[in-house]
């Protein structure tokens, strides 16, 4: 049957169960609703055989009342459970939406690379969206109809066993048909998403590259790839509709045989005598109400089919676990840490070894300068350090901590890292320094924005604190953004500090002017320094240098400075500005 | 521009096909009339006869043959729409992205990439909607007129009193959506606003990660849900409350008839057929009202769609969102043809005077720089962080626009430098280069034919051969979105790669060797300048760039504060000697 039911039922389960109140108070709306909606036919037949065998007029007028009357209650009653049911629905799918967000940002970093924040946007708004109308509509509209069939068949039965029989098996041969159909439809559907998806990435990153397209000339071919996106989505989104419409199609040709059923019995059984012409409409009033159940499952079966679709993807998205398992908490010690690689091997692609066999020891509150050619591994040791990917062989220890078992929350709060790549967002200039964390006083952000010498800078917005930067640190010089991301380590308050080619972006005269808050930072602390210019690792105690993931040289700066056999020597004399190795 | 003049010019792109498409349709609708006569003569039948007749099982087998008809004209209905409304959001899509791009680039998108999206996506797909809509309005339209027709020789007195509701309901829709189209704003904006989080959250989750800030942006994520959900709920309240109240005519409609039937049931005047008749076309003709009261709700909030969309254009008339164009939705896409490279590409001077530009937000940018370029030389833009050299860059090559200034080529005047800077005549290498999610050779060809470029003598010239010898698949690796999967020095230099291929005249770089080991830096230009005859102007502070320029242009905040060579800035001039000195300290 396609997904398997329990899926469906699991996801209802786990996000209905906190409004349990409020999704029952529904149900009994819907029964009220339906009770309505079946006693309404019976006044027509009644009004029907009345009104011509006698002609009591007050009476008829009174009955076609009552009949507005039930109509009007039933108006409001679906009002309410309409209110009822989307304020469910979306505080179910919100809480789906942020699950799958706090997911997500627990997932690894290569799961990031992999994936499209376009195509994020899809699987987590898109298809939730979808989901918002199986957790509104489908427990209600599935269930009143299923009641309302239910109790159509009853009556019918009350009539005459034999149109009851006769209907309840057309009915049931009508859900299993449609059921049928939409099984085949959902892989369809799961295409017709991806493709979505696909498209949807897809602009993003033109969105994204404007300048770079305009500038290199690529426009027309940027335009030819989205002709060519729009031309590979057309069938597959045909496919998809038409397995829709094939639904369609089915219930109209069921119903006009359940029509001609009705027709057929209501005439054999007038012709007997056995019912009255009243009763024949009956029949055929509540033939055609089964209308209604039956199309609006078919409906709800057809939004299931996309909520299927979603649902399963949304499972994908579910199952995929991080690789990178929490520690179990032990704590680290105060102040500054020690770190420790012992015999550490990594590889992005476990056949491409990055590091190898690294294995060297940094005293707590020393600074480590380590230099390289770009490629040898610099960068993945801060990853390591951070545990954004984890090392496949060896040890690595923080404070004397075996890096695995501290708590990754914890980690992240005591080493801090400023790298090349600045990441800001649509937010005020508060919100990207703190990331959102009201416990950070903005007496405390303008106290370190003091310290870093951005106080001039900090005068000089329009709105202090409060200024907005557009997306991607719109507003602001990539150097100013540096700057900021400086602010943002020195907010936390690390025992480790890592700077990978932090000041690559900035100008000679700009970073000369960090230089003494770096000092104040790298004070009583660890610090790693990761550059591939020498002015910058001027005030390291020890210098490792790196080439292929090796371990080329290490030692103290004095030690190889004086040492003129060593690289480092042979860097100060030729190099001046940059390492060569 | 009005809703329905968008709507008329996109209808105007395919009129065969709508066309097509509005026959099916409205025979698609019509068909309901069908079955509610053949009830009619069933139930006259049975009250005149007592027994069976054959006349009862024709038209119970009329009864099914009418509806096999009626799947044939789905279907039909089903394909021309289906490609219909494929093509309309198509066009839309289309438009929009291509507006974008003849957008000066560094200003092209005036939303994150999230609350753009959300308009391709949402926007489109609404009118698509609405377009799609007009045809079902005319058929139901069609069949209420055929229904009422009928109905009114049946009585004429129970069909006009009965549709009063009727045309109270339309007035009311009037009433009301005048406040619709206020929450369905705001709900766009709240539903906007989450989608753009999303996207942010994701292009940043490193630092999210590395600060350890899991919990605290999930909890933001959560207050913008929320806000979402009240604006949603009011919305779609709303529209309920409407919709419900069209689907309860049939009730009370049904309710109307009787009491006025009660008279004349049974009489000649009014058989049980009849009855069956008027309830049974009741139903559709009501749904027909609610349709064309959804259609018009809807349409309120088109309007809205539509100038959502209108503002991704950014001052181009609104008539260019619905422009025609190809799609080839179903045709084959032409090859793309690159220009050679001509006489009118030929560079000899450069000049520009008195470019000045604001930023409209932070109101800094540079003012009246001049500057010219020789050909073959290499110029050196300098200055600390936030002088304005990115500025510069991008508003000589028309990726901002200028307020003011003149850009001369061999003495002419450049009226459009964002369609005139382009490949053969100039390339760039933005200071963060974007790559995309394709294959390495993609992104450094983008778009250019391997035949026609030297696609291994521009990998040698950004020194990456190395590291294509030691991708996985070679050129043929997919690197990730932002070309992440590569370090940022790999990225810059494919980036590079992808400027050196297109053989340009004037290679622009903003910042090219930040990411490079001085030894990897050293070898590029080397090669650059051995290999051609390259006019470059770069932006740089670093010192072997400084050492090979032949012209040095000092910025500070956003002027030109001194120029000439480096020999006679580091004499003369305090800021070249700052930022010389910076990079050591003693």
């Amino acid at each position: 049957m396609g997904l398997p039911l329990k899926k469906y039922t699991d996801l209802l389960v786990n996000y209905l169960r906190p409004q349990w109140r409020k999704t029952l108070l529904m149900v009994v709306l819907l029964l009220v609703s339906v009770g309505l909606q079946l006693v309404n036919p019976l006044i027509l037949r009644y009004f029907i055989d009345t009104a011509l065998s006698s002609r009591a007029l007050a009476s008829l007028t009174l009955v076609a009342l009552l009949f507005i009357s039930i109509a009007l209650t039933n108006q409001a009653i679906s009002i309410l459970a309409t209110y009822i049911s989307e304020n469910v629905a979306w505080t179910a799918t919100n809480m789906l939406r942020t699950d799958l967000v706090a997911h997500c940002l627990s997932l690894d970093m290569a799961f990031h690379k992999a994936h499209t924040s376009g195509e994020l946007i899809e699987r987590i708004d898109g298809d939730v969206n979808t989901l918002s109308n199986f957790f509104s509509q489908f427990v209600v509209h599935l269930l009143s109809n299923l009641m309302l069939l239910i109790g159509v068949l009853f009556l019918l039965f009350g009539i005459n066993w034999r149109v009851g029989l006769a209907v309840s098996v057309f009915a049931l041969t009508a859900l299993l048909i449609l059921i049928a159909i939409r099984s085949r439809a959902v892989p369809r559907w799961i295409a017709e998403r991806q493709m979505s998806a696909n498209f949807y990435g897809f602009l993003g990153e033109q969105l994204a590259g404007t300048e770079d397209i305009r500038a290199n000339g690529a426009t027309h071919y940027a335009m030819r790839r989205f002709h060519q996106l729009l031309h590979n989505w057309y069938p597959i989104s045909r496919k998809a509709s038409l397995a829709a419409y094939a639904m369609g199609m089915t219930t109209i040709t069921v119903f006009a045989i359940g029509n001609a059923l009705a027709f057929a019995l209501g005439a054999y059984l007038w012709s007997t005598g056995t019912i009255t012409i009243g009763t024949v409409y009956l029949i055929f009033y509540y033939t055609n109400l089964l209308t209604q159940p039956i199309e609006q499952i078919r409906n709800q079966l057809q939004d299931l089919q996309r909520a299927g679709a979603s649902i399963q993807r949304v499972e994908e998205l579910l199952q995929i676990k991080p690789s990178i398992v929490d520690g179990i908490g032990t704590p680290l010690p105060a102040g500054a840490l020690s770190v420790e690689f012992r015999n550490v091997s990594f590889g992005y692609v476990e056949a491409n070894t990055v590091l190898h066999d690294l294995t060297f020891h940094l005293q707590p509150g020393k600074v480590l300068g380590v230099l390289g050619r770009t490629g040898s591994g610099k960068t993945t040791l801060a990853r390591l350090l951070l545990r954004l990917y984890d090392y496949q062989e060896g040890e690595i220890y923080l404070g004397h901590v075996p890096l695995r078992s501290v708590s990754l929350h914890t980690l992240r709060q005591r080493i801090g890292m400023v790298t090349q790549d600045v990441q800001l967002f649509r937010a005020s200039v508060r919100d990207n320094l703190t990331f959102f964390n009201r416990a950070i006083t903005d007496a405390r952000i303008i106290e370190v924005l003091d310290d870093l010498g951005l106080a001039k800078w900090y005068r000089s917005l329009p709105k202090g604190l409060n200024t907005e930067l557009g997306s991607d640190g719109e507003g602001l010089s990539a150097g100013e953004a540096q700057l900021l991301v400086f602010t943002r380590v020195f907010l936390a308050n690390p025992g480790l500090v890592i700077l990978d080619e932090a000041s690559s972006r900035l100008d000679p005269a700009t970073e000369h002017l960090i230089e003494r808050a770096v000092s104040k930072l790298l004070m009583g602390r660890t610090a790693i320094v990761i550059a591939h210019r020498l002015g910058t690792i001027q005030r390291a105690d020890e210098i490792l240098i790196m080439g292929d993931g090796h371990i080329l040289e290490h030692s103290s700066r004095e030690e190889l400075a004086g040492d003129v056999t060593s690289r480092f020597y042979h860097l100060l004399q030729t190099g001046l500005e940059e390492v060569r190795t | 521009m009005k809703t329905f003049q968008f709507m008329w010019q996109m209808i105007r792109y395919r009129p065969w096909l709508y066309l097509v498409d509005c026959i099916f349709w409205t025979l698609v609708h019509l068909s309901p009339l069908v079955p509610g006569l053949i009830a009619l003569m069933f139930f006259n039948t049975l009250a005149a006869h007592s027994h069976l007749s054959f006349t009862l099982w024709g038209l119970i087998a009329l009864l099914i043959v009418s509806a096999l008809a009626r799947v044939v004209v789905l279907l039909g209905g089903a394909l021309a729409d289906i490609l219909h409304r494929f093509t309309m959001s198509a066009l839309l899509r289309r438009n929009m992205f291509e507006r974008i791009l003849e957008r000066p680039g560094a200003r092209a998108v005036p939303y994150s990439p999230g609350e753009a999206i959300s308009r391709f996506r949402d926007d489109a797909e609404l009118a698509e909607d609405a377009i799609s809509w007009t045809l079902d309005t005319i058929g139901e339209c069609l069949f209420a007129i055929v229904a009422v027709a009928i109905l009114l020789t049946i009585s004429a007195k129970i069909t006009l009193l009965v549709f009063f509701p009727l045309v109270s309901v339309v007035a009311i829709v009037q009433m009301v959506s005048k406040q619709l189209e206020k929450y369905r704003t705001a709900s766009r904006e709240a539903t906007g606003n989450v989608t753009s989080a999303i996207g942010e959250l994701f292009e940043t989750v490193q630092a999210i990660k590395v600060a350890g800030a899991e919990t605290y942006v999930v909890n933001h994520f959560q207050e913008l849900n929320e806000k979402r959900r009240v604006t949603m709920l009011k919305d779609s309240v709303l529209t309920q409350t409407l919709d419900s109240t069209f689907g309860n005519i049939v009730g009370l409609g049904t309710g109307l008839i009787l009491i006025l039937a009660a008279q004349s049931l049974g009489t000649t005047n009014f058989s049980v057929g009849d009855l069956s008749l008027f309830i049974y076309y009741l139903a559709f003709v009501t749904d027909f009202t609610q349709f064309f009261g959804m259609f018009l709700a809807h349409y309120k909030q088109t309007k809205v769609s539509f100038e959502r969309m209108v503002t991704l254009l950014q001052g181009a008339p609104p008539a260019t969102l619905v422009e025609h164009g190809p799609l080839y939705l179903t045709k084959a896409i032409p090859e793309l043809t690159t220009p050679g490279k001509g006489e009118t590409h030929f560079l000899d001077t450069l000049e520009a005077a008195e470019l000045t530009y604001r930023y409209p937000d932070t109101g800094r940018g540079i003012e009246r720089i001049s500057l010219r370029l020789k050909r073959g030389s290499l110029v050196v833009v300098t200055g600390r962080i936030g002088s304005g050299k990115t500025t510069l860059l991008r508003v000589l090559l028309g990726l901002l626009p200028r307020d003011a200034g003149e850009i001369r080529w061999n003495g002419q005047l450049v009226a459009e430098p964002a369609t005139f800077f382009v490949p053969p005549r100039s390339a760039y290498t933005a200071q963060v280069p974007q790559l995309f999610s394709d294959t390495l050779e993609e992104n450094i060809l983008l778009g250019l034919t391997e035949q026609n470029v030297d696609l291994q003598a521009a990998i040698h010239m950004a020194v990456m051969e190395q590291d294509v010898a030691e991708l996985e698949n070679g050129l043929q690796t997919v690197i990730g979105t932002k070309g992440v999967k590569l370090s940022g020095g790999q990225a810059q230099r494919a980036a590079a790669a992808r400027m050196f291929v297109r053989d340009a005249e004037l290679l622009v770089c903003d910042d090219l060797s930040s990411a490079l080991d001085v030894e990897t830096e050293r070898t590029l230009w080397e090669r650059l300048f051995a290999q051609r005859e390259a006019t470059c102007l770069v932006v740089s502070h670093r010192r072997p760039v400084l050492q090979r320029a032949d012209h040095i242009i000092v910025l500070k905040e956003g002027r030109v504060e001194a120029e000439g060579t480096l020999e006679y800035l580091l004499g003369n001039c305090e800021e070249m000697q700052r930022l010389w000195r910076g990079d050591l300290h003693s």
